[in-house]
C-alpha cells in the first residue's frame, strides 16, 4: 500500500503505517513539503536498516562457516575415538559409558 | 542377519582402508557394525587405524581452524597474532601432559581449538552487547551455548581415553604431521 494518500480535495497526504498490538495503525504525517521531508527521512531510515540487516547476515554467514570447521574437526575426532575404542575391544553401553567387552575381560 | 545388512557388510568389506577413512558415511557404517557386535568389522577398523594417517589429517585440520580463528580474532593486531599461538602451544602441552599418546595429542588439539572458539564467540557477543536487538542477542547466546557444549564434550572425550589407559592406542604416521608449535 502506498504511503501517499489522495485526499477528497485532491492533495496528497503522506502516511506512516505501524503495528500496534497486532493491528495496523496508520499515522497521518502531512502533505506538501512536510510530507515530502517525512517520506525522504523514512526512505533513508529504511535504507539504513536494510544495510544493517545485510551486514548482520554477512557477519553471521562468516561466523557460521568458521563454526562449521570446528564442528567438522569435532566430528572427525569423535569418529576416530569411537573407532579406536571399538578396535581396542570396548563397546558403548546404551550410547553412554564405554565398557570393555566381557570376553576380553575374561581372557585377561 | 537381514539380507540388506549382509549386503552392506559385504560392500564395506570390499573397500580399501583409505577409501573407508576418507568416506565419513562408510566409516560410520563400519563403526556402527562394530558397535552392534559384528566381529568381522574389527579387523578392517584396526587396519584403517594402522594404515591411514587419520590423526595427522585431523591435527592438520585443527591447526587450520586455529589459524582462521586467530586471524578473525586479531585482525591487523600483530602482537595478538603472535601472542595467541604461544598461549595455545602452552595450553596444548599442559592438556596433553607428559608423553601423550597420538590420540591424547589429537584430543588436546581439539580442546584447545574448542576453547579458542568459545573465547572468540563470547568476545564478539560482549563487544556488541549494547547494539544488539533481542533476536540478535538470542542468536549469539544460542551459538555460545552450542560452542560451550562442544568444548565440554571435547574435555569429556580426553577424560574417557585417559580412563581407559594404554589399552586404547592407535598408530600414527608421524612424518605426515606438521605440528610445529
Amino acid at each position: 500500500m502506498s504511503p501517499w494518500e489522495r485526499r477528497e480535495r485532491g492533495g496528497l497526504y503522506y502516511t506512516r503505517s505501524r503495528k500496534e498490538g497486532g493491528r495496523v495503525v496508520r499515522e497521518y504525517v502531512g502533505g506538501g513539503i512536510l510530507g515530502e521531508l517525512a517520506a525522504q527521512m523514512d526512505a533513508l531510515e529504511r535504507e539504513r536498516r536494510e544495510e544493517q540487516a545485510a551486514r548482520w547476515k554477512e557477519e553471521q554467514e562468516e561466523l557460521d562457516a568458521l563454526e562449521a570447521t570446528v564442528e567438522e574437526l569435532s566430528e572427525a575426532s569423535d569418529l576416530l575415538v569411537r573407532a579406536a575404542l571399538l578396535a581396542s575391544g570396548y563397546r558403548q553401553h546404551n550410547r553412554g559409558e564405554w565398557r570393555r567387552r566381557r570376553e576380553l575381560k575374561e581372557s585377561r | 542377519m537381514s539380507s540388506k545388512k549382509a549386503d552392506s557388510n559385504a560392500k564395506s568389506d570390499s573397500y580399501s582402508p583409505s577409501e573407508l577413512a576418507t568416506d565419513k558415511k562408510k566409516l560410520m557404517d563400519l563403526i556402527d557394525r562394530a558397535q552392534d557386535g559384528d566381529e568381522g568389522a574389527l579387523p578392517l577398523l584396526r587396519k584403517i587405524l594402522d594404515e591411514v594417517p587419520s590423526v595427522a589429517r585431523i591435527i592438520d585440520l585443527a591447526r587450520n581452524v586455529e589459524r582462521s580463528l586467530i586471524e578473525n580474532m586479531s585482525g591487523d593486531d600483530v602482537f595478538t597474532q603472535e601472542a595467541i599461538p604461544r598461549n595455545l602451544k602452552a595450553m596444548r602441552k599442559e592438556i596433553a601432559g607428559e608423553n601423550p599418546s597420538p590420540l591424547e595429542r589429537l584430543l588436546a588439539e581439539r580442546i584447545t581449538v574448542c576453547w579458542l572458539e568459545l573465547q572468540y564467540f563470547q568476545a564478539i557477543y560482549a563487544q556488541n552487547l549494547g547494539d544488539l536487538s533481542i533476536t540478535q542477542s538470542d542468536y549469539h547466546q544460542r551459538r555460545i551455548d552450542k560452542v560451550h557444549k562442544r568444548y565440554l564434550s571435547s574435555i569429556k572425550a580426553l577424560a574417557q581415553i585417559r580412563k581407559m589407559g594404554p589399552a586404547v592406542q592407535i598408530n600414527i604416521a608421524e612424518k605426515q604431521i606438521n605440528t610445529s608449535g
